[in-house]
């Protein structure tokens, strides 16, 4: 008998255990965001007085670009493609496959989020607490979803890094708002946190239903 | 075809001829103002085609309709060069009004997004393996974007709540104004529509006439034994 | 009736016809030797009878089913060994085996009978990527059977298999209704009752093996 979540959560330990053991991904994800956040102090010149009004721009360029390259490679490697159509001529559902590399990305990069916000928190001085913890997990569950999907699609095309941001962007840009509200209010600026968390969870709802939705057509034919 | 092309023509300078000759001069902006009515005509019909991009898209899907695909494709494109239209005008229009070209209000944000999202519409058909593949995949962009939208509007919207930014000037429209509108809104979805008939004949005599397969297309056919 | 039924299969990418119009049965136990030059459409028409691609034209019934409306049920039934192996480096050779008894749905179990039947117990804990290419073929046909599938497809399996592998190969498609492309004659007349032979994607002629001449 076949469940789709034991489907989802065989598809994401198998990525799992394929990235710890090779350990590609993660250790350059997280020389990526600390180089990052280098440039950042020099490119901004950040002192104790901006700080805080930056660290949040930073965070989200950051992990834009890490989730580019985090969801991006859930799907290229050559050898993936021929996997991917082994995998789909099971009767595992094209949904919970998806729905499995979805998440182990996520995973890689909450992984790298690890790194990033206790980095911005040594490097720029701002508070790394539990508020500033969530909207960044919620952001990356609907990031997942919407990155994965249409690296998925342009793993298939060519062109792929000048189509992937071109699709992904527009569709993180709720995400980016919302949570870039309200890292900036966990961060010491004043707004509205709990309806900034409120919509995130709305955006994470709709894109995770309609990407589940979506999946199959674009794994399968 | 050609006497609905002259029509569309016809309706459109008929248009011009009432947005410059017949509607008042606006008293705060000046003549500048006389953008107002093709560029906000031209994002309606913008709009319009996407949602007609939508439409072909869920139904290549539902039922596997080549020609729901075609109509998708024409609309597609004809909803791009509305929407390029609309931005350029729009930034005209500002640079003088408010000083600058852009600003990252709602209305600006989410029709920058529109127009990124349809030209990778346009880029995922160009570069995905023709006929199944470029369909499938345009139908979920089409699809996701359409959504995404208002969306993002609205995440703008609620973004300017709590840093407000310029407000738009909105006053009510004369009698004369109003008129003028809607005579070259009605015109300028007219052209859409000739447009995007015009665009689905093109696609029709595209799709019967192959072209051969570019160089660079390896890859994306299985791999036969070499 | 014939457990795979195809009529008037193509295939078309762009402007290229790379299958054009193909018929074909297969009787329930029969093996299908598929011959033809490198381009002639043999892993085109593989790809679509396992269901991996859909043709742009022609039915396909494979056993009772129509393949291009109830994929879900058939893939259940069906194994494919393709040309890339598209195995997990990373993971083991058992590793792999079990990961996609999950997704079939079978006992774990299958998986190390899977690996004994083609040779590979020894290298069972070996990752994948470390192993040769020959044995990764074998990994890959042991993938293909995990879940004992009536019909077996097979795209060219002898070109990367090292020696024995004929008797692999029999051993594997026994009591299966199979179709193995290949460009190794004397193994076609081996393994299989009939042959069909493509050139730039038309069949050119088809037959028993007795009939087949160059």
């Amino acid at each position: 008998m076949i469940r789709p979540v034991t489907i989802a959560l065989a598809v994401a330990r198998k990525d799992l255990t394929s990235e710890w053991r090779t350990r590609e991904l993660v250790p350059a994800l997280g020389q990526f965001v600390v180089l990052a956040l280098v440039i950042a102090n020099f490119g901004f010149q950040i002192d104790s007085h901006n700080a805080a009004a930056i660290a949040p721009g930073v965070l989200w360029l950051a992990l834009v670009f890490a989730g580019l390259v985090a969801f991006g490679r859930a799907f290229t490697a050559e050898r993936e493609q021929a996997s991917l159509e082994a995998m789909l001529l099971t009767p595992a559902p094209a949904a919970a496959i998806f729905a499995g590399k979805a998440m182990a990305a996520a995973m890689l990069l909450v992984l790298c989020e690890a790194v990033l916000l206790p980095a911005l928190t040594l490097f720029f001085g701002t508070p790394l607490s539990v508020p500033l913890v969530a909207a960044v997990l919620l952001a990356t569950v609907g990031m997942a979803a919407l990155g994965c999907l249409f690296a998925a699609l342009v793993a298939q095309v060519r062109a792929r890094e000048l189509l992937l941001p071109l699709l992904t962007l527009p569709l993180w840009i709720p995400f980016i708002v919302a949570g870039g509200q309200a890292v900036q209010v966990a961060m010491g600026a004043s707004g509205g946190y709990n309806q900034a968390l409120g919509l995130l969870i709305d955006f994470d709802i709709l894109f995770v239903v309609l990407t589940s939705l979506a999946a199959r057509f674009v794994l399968d034919d | 075809m050609t006497k609905w092309a002259a029509a569309a023509t016809a309706a459109m300078l008929a248009a011009a001829g009432l947005i410059f000759l017949y509607a008042p001069t606006d008293a705060l902006q000046g003549p500048v103002q006389r953008i107002f009515y093709l560029h906000v005509s031209s994002a309606i019909a913008a709009y319009g085609c996407f949602a007609v991009v939508l439409l072909g898209g869920v139904v290549y899907l539902w039922k596997d309709s080549l020609a729901a695909d075609r109509l998708a494709r024409a609309a597609a494109l004809v909803g791009v060069v509305f929407t390029t239209v609309t931005l350029v005008m729009g930034m005209l229009w500002a640079k003088p009004i408010w000083g600058a070209f852009w600003t990252w209000d709602a209305r600006l944000t989410s029709t920058l997004v529109l127009w990124m999202i349809y030209a990778g519409y346009l880029l995922v058909r160009r570069l995905a393996a023709s006929g199944r593949q470029a369909a499938r995949f345009a139908a979920v962009v089409g699809i996701f974007g359409f959504i995404d939208v208002p969306v993002v509007h609205f995440s703008v919207t609620w973004w300017r709540t709590q840093h407000p930014g310029p407000v738009i000037v909105n006053n009510a429209l004369p009698p004369e104004m109003l008129l003028t509108f809607l005579v070259t809104m009605a015109c300028t979805l007219f052209l859409a529509a000739v447009l995007i008939a015009i665009r689905y004949q093109i696609e029709t005599l595209t799709d019967e006439t192959p072209a051969p397969a570019a160089v660079l297309d390896s890859g994306l056919r299985p791999e036969s034994a070499r | 009736m014939s457990t795979i039924i195809a009529n008037g299969l193509t295939q078309r990418f762009g402007a290229d016809l790379a299958l054009d119009s193909v018929d074909l049965a297969v009787d329930a136990g029969e093996h299908l030797a598929v011959l033809g030059d490198n381009g002639a459409g043999k892993t085109t028409l593989l790809r679509i009878l396992a269901t991996a691609a859909r043709p742009t034209a022609g039915s396909l019934q494979i056993l009772g089913l129509d393949a291009l409306r109830d994929r879900r049920r058939l893939r259940a039934r069906i194994g494919f060994v393709a040309h890339a192996p598209g195995l997990y480096p990373a993971l083991s050779a058992t590793e792999n085996l079990e990961f996609f008894c999950s997704l079939q749905g079978v006992q774990r179990t299958r998986a190390a009978e899977a690996l004994a039947l083609v040779g590979l117990t020894a290298d069972a804990t070996r990752p994948a990527g470390l192993l040769s290419r020959g044995m990764q073929q074998r990994l890959a046909i042991a993938r293909a059977v995990l879940h004992d599938p009536k019909v077996l497809v097979l795209d060219e399996p002898d070109a990367s298999l090292d020696s024995g592998a004929a008797d692999l190969l029999a051993a594997v498609i026994r009591g299966r209704t199979v179709v193995i492309a290949t460009h190794d004659r004397p193994l076609a007349n081996r393994l299989c009752q009939r042959t069909l032979v493509l050139r730039h994607g038309r069949v050119l002629g088809a037959g028993s093996r007795l009939r087949v001449v160059r």
